[in-house]
């Protein structure tokens, strides 16, 4: 759901091919029959941008049909909590709602709590401000009419695919999500993904093998890079970034607001200041707070957009662009094309000449006499000719080695960016401005010879070691918080526990019980295959069933064994404080069916997109309330007399992101080589398109011209006694490369999600119309 | 023609026309023979290299392709008349026609044999004519579909290749026997240069077709050669 | 002589085309790029430098449920192949393995073996000698028998991620169609293993969701009557046609040569008398 694996994640779907030898069922959920479906024992429709009707709605059908594990809700999430008096929900809105602001005031959704501050439960679940009934009643509204009115999905169908999923809450069965960028891209991304995680915590999925909710990572490496503090609210290993609060202001501030006293984010001190050490070495001392004022702080939101919005208002000076082609991959493309144009410089680190680093030639629409933005393309190396590590969605990070020298002058982005800090460096070394300050603090002695740092250096760095005697430290268990220990990414904290001993190098595919490799590569944390997997023993610690048995407690041997690393502290036997408490990383050591942390609600609640063809069923509020809006022309919205068709946008097997990879390579470019807009034979009917036709697809932002793609695959959403059209058309398209096209991104809006600022490529409004 | 005072007294058995129209012929078809003999059998393999390669020796086969289809149009047009008798002959069969065969085989392998009256075209000319015409419609129709064969039904041009192969397996047995009796038999080869001169002998042409050498010295176009008791002599 | 085959279970096939590509690396083919062709489908047909295309097909079941299937075609590799049988030069001939593969050094380019494929997957590529002077040579799949040579396994073969092709032993990939077959009937009623007897069977061996004729198969593939009737007789009796009207000229020639010189001075005109 909000995935095409056969065609996004090939290689993921493999394994769901093996499961179905093995009597698994795969259901596809997707408002077109995709590759996937075809392969599916179970497919069923949505109008796109109403996944949180179709997961509540399953939500209902387990709760109602008591197909919830009932010992594992009560025991291993936080349904028992008690949300305090006053949280309510109203037509939309959770309290505490501020409408000038768009946002909530987040403490009238808190739990009631003992003295000692731990939340009161009712295992019960029978309290009426428990969350179990909390969230039944808010789901109460998601019957099956409703839900159907709402998605357009065929009653039987969604009724179909309620069965077969709920039927995985009996212990001995588990069933998984497999998620991607059709459930994020959405102003409601993060509440669709929630609501996967209250739908798989009631069913008793997490933290057994077959379960979980599986983002599919679209990047080889986004997963690498979002570990290493790719999210602009992020450092790396997912600490927070400070902020220009007074709260952030210090070190001892920063630690004190934002280290929880339970779970084991309470050792969150111990990793930033071991990060620090790394950062700035011998500048970073205990008096000087291990040099923490040399971070930047901001309180703006750095998102993309709010970058590009930035940059369209002349507030950028210059920026570097490594890897990325928002030309073709960016929301409004034909906004952010604009927008580069503002700036004064700009760095483009690519493969090949894209879209973007060419926005101000003749070929890409532009007058290039009108554009001052000096543009610097660095070439860089493929994946093939240079080492490194990747890591994929189960969080294996595997080291790949070079197989070709470099071609011409490009060079691995490691060499770049090492050879920019040193020069950097060199520059500023006899200054003392403010910004020469941190640049100077910067300690950055990698080794090696000339433009190449030793790359085992980095690793070690990473992995950390002891400040003094520089041994390798085992794991994150030995950081400390003192300075005596140094860690660049406590996550991948003992990769490489030994000198030469790169644990992502590994290569053993023996099966080590339970069809984990733990020999193969290295997964953080600690090599854990399956996260939360005390999870799947019960309270007292045996497997809630032997087919899925993962880890259990050996009660001779004083410790917790089985097939995987345990998520847990080996040696907390189940009787212990905190021994039935699977869920580490959150500070109760539950998960979280009700989640008071998120901008939008503590439960996911259905809103339109930004622009939909219909009125939203279950509230007076049309969009997500806390989304932030872009003003001006840079965000223009579409009505739906004027565009009243469903867009959506995917990717195909054939072509990856932007195509900058794929449209250079010929034979992938023979493949998917023509733009093309597939929709229904009813659309086409209607607008007396035929197959193979040019047409023109417009939206409030832009048109853009494909091939006509009609086909039985799509078919209109029938819903509330309406018929709602959709098409969809894939976004790997530019005007360079073998294969070229309309961008598709030109039509797309410049408006989130409200947590993660993603923004809704898979829902927008549009017509269509023959080019002649 | 009869005026000439000759060793030998010639008379025109063939117009111009047919005569090119025969060596054009003629040379198209060992023309279409020799470019196709390499594809017809690998006996003959080392003629690709001798016609320049198998693209080339497909070119050519190709042009005389073309000029395999001109012969016809060539007599029709500069000789009707020729051409036209032809025809006639053709659907005209009588009791003769049929005598003629057994004495043919006689005099194919050198017995005796007495002359069966034949007009213009003997019976073996004819059924000559006939496996000719049908044999080239053969090839030269299916030739058509290995040519274009997008242009037909697949099923078309896969039979094409049969019938191309049936036709000119025809075509080639009866040429042999029509050049051998033409160049080297002794009884019928007086009759080579008809087609090479357009005229024969005229004793050889009186002694193979009476009925046409009577017609021609009735019309005063030939000479009676009975009456100018001329001994014509062996060729 | 073991007789291999390729295993081809389309119901397994998702589509990704990864067998395509793997096909024009190992083989060094160059792209083709096509017009349009309204569906994700990249090309028509296999073609001289396209020896794999993944065909897709929207075909609604008898129930009225809509199937997406996807087909890996290529070379059939016929055990009584059509154009080995056609080939003039006996450039098209077979392997120990049972693969049909083309001789490129024999190969004159003529394309009977083109418009004689019941599968339709010979074409003609052209090419440029040194000076610049085109030929032609037939091309299609050859199963990689240059990897099978070297103990490796076809190039499509090893990329298929879905496990949707394998390559081995014909008779333990017909173990593997027929239980499959039983796997997938109530799925697919219509599902069938296709290895037609038209051909002798094939080494390419498919399970098929639904008819031959839904992925544009022929029901009934055979050797076609007209080249059966063509090589086996017509061309053997051409020759021995032409041999024979060759002896009896030779031999009239003899006789005549023997009675000439008999007959020499009784009759000069042949022994010929009118009437």
């Amino acid at each position: 759901m909000g995935a095409n694996p056969a065609e996004n994640h090939p290689i993921s779907f493999r394994w769901l091919l093996k499961a179905r030898e093995n009597g698994g069922k795969i259901v596809s959920v997707d408002p077109r029959f995709t590759r996937s479906s075809s392969q599916a024992d179970l497919y069923a429709p949505l109008r796109s941008g109403t996944d949180i009707p179709f997961v509540g709605g399953m939500i209902k059908y387990a709760i109602d049909n008591n197909l919830f594990h009932k010992e594992y809700v009560a025991k291993y999430t936080n349904a028992s909590f008690i949300v305090k008096e006053g949280f309510d929900f109203k037509d939309g809105l959770f309290s505490g709602y501020n409408e000038e602001t768009r946002s909530y005031d987040k403490t009238k959704w808190e739990f009631e709590t003992a003295e000692d501050g731990t939340p009161i439960r009712d295992e019960s679940l029978e309290n009426p401000r428990s969350v179990f009934q909390l969230l039944k009643k808010h789901y109460s509204r998601y019957d099956v009419e409703t839900v159907v009115n709402v998605t357009g999905t065929p009653k039987n169908d969604f009724l179909k695919v309620c069965e077969a999923f709920c039927s995985t809450g009996k212990p001995g069965k588990s069933g998984t999500i497999m998620y991607a960028m059709g459930t994020t891209q959405h102003t409601v991304g993060t509440q669709n993904v929630r609501a996967f995680g209250i739908l798989q915590l009631l069913l008793g999925n997490i933290g057994l093998p077959g379960g979980g909710i599986n983002a599919l990572r679209g990047e080889s490496n986004v997963q690498g890079s979002t570990d290493f503090g790719l999210l602009f609210g992020d450092l790396p290993g997912y600490v927070g970034a400070p902020k220009a609060l007074p709260e952030h202001a210090s070190l001892k501030a920063y630690l004190e607001k934002e280290t929880p006293k339970t779970g084991y984010w309470s050792n969150k001190p111990k990793f930033l200041v071991s990060m620090l050490k790394a950062w700035y070495g011998p500048n970073a001392t205990k008096e000087n707070e291990f040099g923490y004022h040399n971070i930047p702080k901001g309180n703006k939101n750095y998102s993309h957009m709010a970058l590009f919005n930035a940059m369209y208002k002349g507030e950028l000076d210059g920026t570097f662009l490594i890897g990325t082609n928002p030309v073709v991959g960016g929301p409004n493309a034909g906004k952010e094309k604009e927008a580069l144009s503002k700036l004064k410089w700009m760095v483009a680190v690519d493969l090949w000449e894209t879209e973007t680093s060419a926005f101000w030639q003749k070929d890409a629409g532009s007058n290039p006499e009108k554009i001052d933005t000096e543009v610097f393309l660095l070439p860089a190396c493929s994946s093939f000719e240079k080492e490194g590590s990747v890591s994929n969605s189960s969080r294996w990070m595997q080291y790949r080695w070079k197989a070709i020298e470099p071609k011409g002058e490009s060079k691995a982005d490691l060499e770049i960016i090492h050879s920019l800090a040193t020069r950097i460096k060199k520059l500023y070394k006899n200054e003392s401005t403010p910004a020469a300050k941190t640049i100077n603090a910067l300690h950055w002695e990698y080794g090696g010879h000339g433009e190449h740092p030793d790359i085992d250096v980095i690793c070690k760095e990473i992995n950390g070691y002891d400040a003094k005697t520089g041994k390798l430290v085992a794991n994150f268990n030995s950081l400390l918080d003192d300075g005596t220990t140094i860690c660049g990414n406590w996550i991948y904290s003992g990769f490489y526990p030994e000198e030469g001993k790169n644990l992502s190098k590994r290569r053993d595919n023996k099966d080590t019980g339970g069809g984990n490799f733990l020999n193969w590569s290295y997964a953080w944390p600690m090599n854990r295959r399956i996260l939360y997997n005390r999870a799947s023993a019960d309270p007292s610690g045996k497997p809630w069933s032997k087919e899925k048995a993962v880890i259990w407690w050996d009660g001779l041997q004083k410790k917790w064994v089985g097939n995987d690393v345990p998520d847990f502290k080996p040696v907390v036997s189940p009787s212990e404080p905190g021994g039935q408490n699977p869920f580490i990383m959150m500070k109760d050591g539950v998960g979280g069916v009700f989640a008071p942390s998120l901008n939008d609600g503590p439960f996911p609640e259905h809103y339109e997109p930004f622009e939909s063809p219909v009125a939203n069923l279950f509230s007076k509020q049309e969009m997500n309330p806390t989304v932030f809006i872009f003003d001006g022309s840079f965000n223009k919205k579409g009505n739906k007399s004027k565009f009243p068709i469903i867009g959506t946008t995917y990717r195909v097997s054939e072509h990856w992101q932007s195509g900058t990879m794929t449209r250079n390579q010929e034979w992938l470019s023979e493949l998917a080589a023509h733009m093309f807009i597939e929709m229904s034979e009813e659309l086409a009917k209607e607008k007396g398109i035929k197959n193979k036709d040019k047409i023109i697809v417009s939206s409030a932002r832009g048109e853009i011209t494909a091939y006509a793609m009609v086909t039985k695959r799509f078919k209109p959403h029938k819903m509330n006694g309406k018929t709602v059209h959709q098409i969809g058309m894939p976004w790997h398209f530019g005007y360079k490369g073998f294969a070229t096209g309309d961008t598709a991104n030109r039509l797309t809006p410049h408006i989130g999600d409200a947590n993660t600022n993603i923004p809704e490529f898979k829902a927008f409004l549009c017509n269509v119309r023959r080019a002649d | 023609m009869s005026k000439q005072q000759q060793p030998v007294v010639q008379v025109r058995r063939f117009s111009m026309a047919f005569v090119i129209a025969h060596a054009v012929n003629a040379f198209a078809f060992f023309a279409l023979y020799i470019t196709a003999l390499p594809m017809y059998t690998e006996f003959f393999d080392w003629l690709y290299p001798v016609l320049g390669g198998p693209a080339t020796a497909r070119l050519l086969h190709r042009i005389f392709a073309v000029m395999f289809i001109t012969p016809t149009f060539i007599w029709m047009i500069f000789d009707p008349k020729g051409f036209k008798l032809w025809l006639k002959e053709l659907v005209t069969w009588k009791k003769r026609d049929i005598e003629f065969f057994t004495e043919f085989v006689k005099e194919l392998f050198g017995f005796k044999f007495k002359h069966v009256r034949q007009s213009f075209f003997n019976a073996g000319e004819k059924i000559n004519s006939f496996i000719q015409i049908i044999t080239a419609i053969i090839v030269i129709g299916s030739g058509f579909t290995l040519w274009f064969p997008e242009l037909f039904p697949k099923v078309i041009v896969q039979w094409g290749y049969f019938l191309h192969n049936l036709g000119f397996g025809l075509a080639i047995a009866v040429v042999v026997g029509h050049i051998y009796l033409s160049v080297i038999h002794r009884h019928s080869s007086p009759g080579y240069s008809g087609v090479i001169t357009g005229k024969v002998p005229a004793w050889w042409a009186k002694g193979h077709y009476p009925d046409w050498y009577d017609e021609e010295v009735e019309k005063g176009n030939f000479p009676d050669l009975d009456k100018e008791d001329k001994k014509p002599k062996g060729a | 002589m073991v007789e291999y085959a390729k295993y081809v279970d389309v119901t397994k096939c998702d589509g990704c085309r990864a067998c395509m590509v793997s096909c024009k690396n190992w083989n060094d083919l160059p792209a083709e790029p096509q017009d349009f062709l309204g569906s994700n489908q990249s090309h028509a047909k296999v073609t001289a430098n396209t020896w794999n295309v993944l065909s897709f097909i929207e075909h609604e079941n008898s129930k009225g449920n809509l199937e997406y299937l996807f087909r890996h075609s290529a070379c059939f590799h016929c055990k009584e192949a059509a154009c080995v049988k056609v080939c003039p030069e006996e450039a098209l001939h077979y392997t120990d393995f049972g693969t049909v593969v083309i001789n490129d050094e024999k190969c004159v380019g003529c394309g009977y073996c083109v418009q004689n494929c019941p599968f339709d997957v010979v074409s003609l590529a052209t090419y440029k000698d040194k000076h610049g002077k085109e030929y032609k040579k037939a091309q299609k799949c050859t199963m990689c028998t240059d990897r099978l040579e070297e103990g490796m396994q076809p190039a499509c073969v090893t990329v298929c991620h879905t496990g949707a092709m394998e390559f081995g032993e014909k008779d333990k990939m017909i173990q593997k169609a027929e239980k499959r077959l039983a796997e997938i009937k109530g799925k697919f009623p219509n599902a069938n293993i296709y290895n037609p007897a038209g051909v002798g069977g094939t080494h390419a061996i498919y399970v098929l969701a639904e008819k031959p004729s839904v992925y544009g198969l022929p029901e009934n593939p055979k050797v076609p009557t007209s080249a059966v009737i063509w090589k086996d007789y017509a061309q053997p009796i051409g020759k021995m046609m032409l041999g024979a009207t060759t002896m009896a000229v030779i031999g009239a020639y003899i006789s005549n040569k023997i009675f000439y010189k008999e007959d020499h001075g009784h009759d000069e005109n042949g022994g010929g008398s009118n009437e």
